[in-house]
């Protein structure tokens, strides 16, 4: 009984949070001076060119899935699994691109492959004109998307590699090498995570719009933000972003029909944790030379780009001057909502995964749903929503970003925890059910903790999402309360160079430590759920 | 350990959970007079301004800012969103189109301020919804390596800049504003004539005039339309270009000036310091302050101090024209404009 109210309240919450404001946008879209009509949903997909743009959006999103999986994945592999050296230092090195705004590193590879970039004083302007040429177009675009959405599958692989029972792939060790385990042991158990973050990836991609806007490469989302834009008109706009969703909800289906009969073991031995199962021998040395330079690529090079322009104390002295309250604000926005987000998407992810409500798909879709979403549309839904002299309290304080960020972002970690909680057997909560144990204590005993670094991981998530968001914080922050992305996209029109870089190294700098403590915990954590 | 790491991070959310709180609690408490201002004009331009006003009046200030990657539409949508329960008092608008458009759909209110009697009547609304001040001039970022200099907007369309010149977006800002002022001057069928030829010339679409002038800077590109603000600001970077004020001939069209505007919001809670900050914004001060920063901004009360790179207005063929025909042509061709971006 308990279990129903409570998790009938989180859906409530949840229509509260997001769902509503979206209706009412969806709704307005759909009533054209009090009648119903299709009228901005006419132009959707009726030219040549909408659909020229969306197979630009396939496209690009298509080749950066393609991509982070196919490198992400192994990398994952090799740098929870394998006895490659510097395994942490290059885990954290690769999430670095994940923690700006894809912009900030789109501008930091033109700042570098420009006609007048860095590469220009090395390399001279010949070759400057083939990198410039490349950068802008679907290949530019790729290569920023790719650096930024590497380190979901590769953070997603660590999190399910280590959650497999050690014990199967020692078993498979008796039959095979480590390559043959690899084939027939890790990769099907780590499936789902894989499946997880092509799907985010693909999202991610496929929504985005400011990389491909700066490189000069046109996709889908276009449409919706001219429509905002240019055109003030938010029912047409809101129509405009209704294809990004259905592209979404195919995925979603895809991937239920994928996943539908996998099965989880948990790890029952705490020695297994240390010990890499892949000894590399003769092919360490390639590997790690490969890991090096891929990460010199991707993340060192932009961000030494960073780094250098920033070089100078009077950049840092004037950042923190400028930004140092935005920044305090930041973090605690991006802390607080990363809390919620984790105990919303834990509950909601509970509901999924158990089926406990007959609601549970639609809690799932609406979801994503939601992620899909262009900030925009939820951004003026919410305005729409709360903006009343009732719900000023809400509205005119930073509550509003908080519930900005719960109604976008909830769909990650109720992903995260869904995939988590699959991995606790249900004979655990049923035993401590025989025993007596009531939901709330079965959920705070057995469940979380079991499910604790999976969570955490959540949490990681979701702060660095809070953190870097800026498509919401835009157009829902109340006056005076920017948050630091905000801050540097305001001073980069016309800011000086220097500051905006060395507040991109500051914002790099607020999510490693909080995310140095949290891989603590987590580490920690594993220890006490195999013991 | 574990515990110890809980404990850090528990009080860490609490100390934060502490912070958001403090600002749920003081916005309705504080008796000191405030202002809610959006601002469409660059923060790093603005902000001090602000500030000034801030400490001369002591009226404190709380702004939201636009983004050039947004295409400084953010503070308009937010405005046009929350008309039933304004939070701005102030807009600061950085082009009067975007105030003509708030007039249009009825979110301002009008307000004549004493300190805008020397401005020019064509840098006003007549009915009060806006009022101009510190303008930008839309004039030609040039490459120093071009030695034949264009000094008219009609090189978009000659042969010789055949894929060397850039625009921005004709869909977004102060470019949309120059090319529906082209179409109010020289009629749709010229101005089409002209969109279509700069486009056979392969004139380049930049997202925003930031990166046009970057472009020109960097070799990419040899000239490009831009605020003067922006190339302004490369000069005095020391980047290797030059500003052309185009079309200053005898028969020429002038060069089309975009004024900041000062827009009161209707049902705005703080209507006293709302028409303080209006009348701070208009004045000569603000003005001379806004020509020496590095947004480089024409005054538009005469007699005002400026520095060396710039002409003052009464120097400058400026393009004649009204304001509100623009923002009506404005909206009239942007199926045109949608058409001609392949859209």
């Amino acid at each position: 009984m308990a279990k129903r109210a409570f998790l009938t309240l989180i859906v409530v919450l949840l229509l509260f949070l997001g769902i509503l404001p979206v209706l009412s946008m969806l709704v307005k879209s759909l009533v054209v001076q009090g009648n119903f009509s299709l009228a901005s949903y006419g132009s959707v997909l009726t030219s040549g060119r909408q659909w020229t743009l969306m197979w630009h959006s396939a496209a690009l999103s298509s080749m950066v899935t393609l991509l982070t999986l196919v490198i992400g994945t192994p990398l994952g592999i090799l740098l929870a699994e394998s006895d490659m050296p510097f395994r942490r230092f290059f885990t954290i090195l690769f999430v670095i691109p994940l923690l700006l705004p894809p912009y900030f590193m789109a501008v930091s590879w033109f700042d570098l492959l420009g006609r007048q970039g860095l590469l220009a004083q090395i390399a001279g302007p010949v070759a400057t004109r083939i990198t410039s040429d490349l950068l802008f177009g679907l290949p530019g675009c790729v290569l920023v998307l790719f650096s930024v959405f590497l380190p979901i599958p590769m953070l997603l692989t660590m999190v399910f590699l280590g959650t497999i029972n050690p014990r199967l792939q020692e078993a498979g060790r008796l039959v095979s090498d480590w390559k043959g385990i690899l084939k027939s042991i890790t990769v099907p158990l780590i499936l789902p995570g894989i499946m997880l973050s092509a799907m985010l990836v693909f999202i991610l991609a496929f929504g985005e719009f400011s990389v491909p806007n700066f490189l000069r490469y046109d996709v889908f989302p276009v449409e919706s933000f001219t429509q905002f834009s240019a055109f003030y008109d938010f029912k047409a706009a809101t129509a405009a972003a209704v294809p990004l969703v259905v592209v979404t909800l195919l995925l979603m289906f895809a991937e239920s029909v994928f996943l539908r009969e996998n099965t989880y073991q948990i790890r029952p031995s705490q020695e297994a944790v240390h010990s890499p199962r892949i000894e590399l021998g003769s092919h360490l040395k390639w590997l790690l030379s490969l890991v090096t330079a891929l990460a010199f690529i991707i993340v060192i090079v932009p961000v030494l780009v960073l780094a250098v322009q920033s070089a100078h104390t009077e950049a840092y002295i004037q950042a923190l001057d400028y930004a140092g309250k935005s920044l305090l604000r930041s973090l605690a926005y991006a802390f607080i909502a990363a809390t919620l987000l984790v105990s919303l998407g834990f509950f909601t992810g509970y509901l999924v995964q158990k089926k406990a409500l007959w609601c549970w798909r639609f809690v799932d879709s609406s979801l994503l749903f939601l992620f899909a979403l262009p900030s925009t549309v939820i951004g003026i839904g919410l305005i729409s929503l709360w903006n009343t002299r009732w719900t000023n309290f809400v509205y005119a304080t930073p509550a509003i970003i908080i519930i900005g960020y719960l109604a976008k972002y909830t769909a990650l970690t109720s992903r995260i925890s869904v995939t988590g909680l699959a991995q606790v057997p249900p004979s655990m909560e049923e035993a401590a059910q025989v025993a007596g144990a009531g939901w709330f204590r079965r959920i705070f005993y057995i469940l979380i903790p079991l499910a604790g670094p999976t969570l955490l991981a959540g949490w990681l998530v979701g702060y660095i999402f809070s953190l870097r968001d800026t498509g919401i914080t835009m157009l829902v922050y109340p006056p005076g309360h920017e948050t630091l992305p905000v801050r540097i996209f305001t001073l980069m029109a016309n800011g000086s160079p220097q500051l905006v870089a060395a507040l991109c190294i500051l914002m790099i700098a607020a999510i490693l430590v909080p995310g140095g403590l949290l891989a603590a915990l987590a580490t920690r954590m594993k220890y006490k759920v195999n013991s | 350990m574990k515990k110890t790491i809980l404990a850090i991070f528990a009080i860490l959310v609490l100390v934060m959970a502490g912070y958001t709180v403090l600002h749920f609690t003081k916005e309705p408490s504080t008796k000191v007079s405030t202002v809610t201002v959006y601002v469409s004009e660059d923060q790093v331009f603005s902000e001090p301004i602000l500030k000034d006003f801030e400490k001369d009046t002591g009226i404190k200030f709380r702004a939201v800012y636009d983004t050039e990657e947004a295409k400084s539409t953010g503070a308009m949508n937010r405005l046009i969103a929350e008309k039933d329960n304004p939070q701005a008092d102030v807009y600061w608008a950085n082009e009067p189109i975007r105030a003509e458009v708030l007039k249009q759909k009825g979110i301002s209110e009008s307000y004549f301020s004493p300190n805008a009697r020397d401005i020019p009547a064509r840098f006003k609304d007549p009915d009060g919804y806006w009022t101009g001040f510190s303008a930008r001039a839309r004039v030609l970022v040039v490459n120093n390596h071009v030695k034949d200099v264009p000094q008219s907007i009609l090189a978009y369309t000659d042969p010789r800049w055949k894929g060397k010149s850039v625009i921005t977006n004709p869909l977004f800002g102060t470019t949309t504003s120059h090319i529906a002022a082209l179409f109010v001057l020289w009629g749709d069928k010229r101005a089409k004539a002209f969109m279509n030829a700069m486009k056979q010339n392969r004139t380049a679409i930049s997202t925003n005039n930031g990166e046009s002038a970057d472009f020109v800077t960097a070799g990419q590109y040899d000239f490009s339309l831009v605020d003067s603000d922006d190339a302004v600001n490369r000069i005095r970077q020391g980047k290797s270009v030059k500003m052309v004020y185009p079309d200053q001939g005898e028969n020429d069209t002038g060069c089309f000036i975009v004024p900041n505007a000062t827009v009161l919001i209707k049902g705005g809670r703080h209507p006293k310091a709302a028409r303080k900050l209006i009348d701070y914004l208009l004045s000569r001060e603000t003005e001379r302050k806004l020509a020496f920063a590095d947004c480089a901004q024409i005054p538009l009360h005469p007699g005002v101090e400026i520095p060396s790179e710039l002409k003052p207005i009464d120097k400058i063929k400026t393009m004649q024209i009204n304001y509100a025909d623009v923002a009506k042509k404005m909206v009239e061709i942007q199926p045109f404009l949608k058409t001609w971006m392949g859209l």
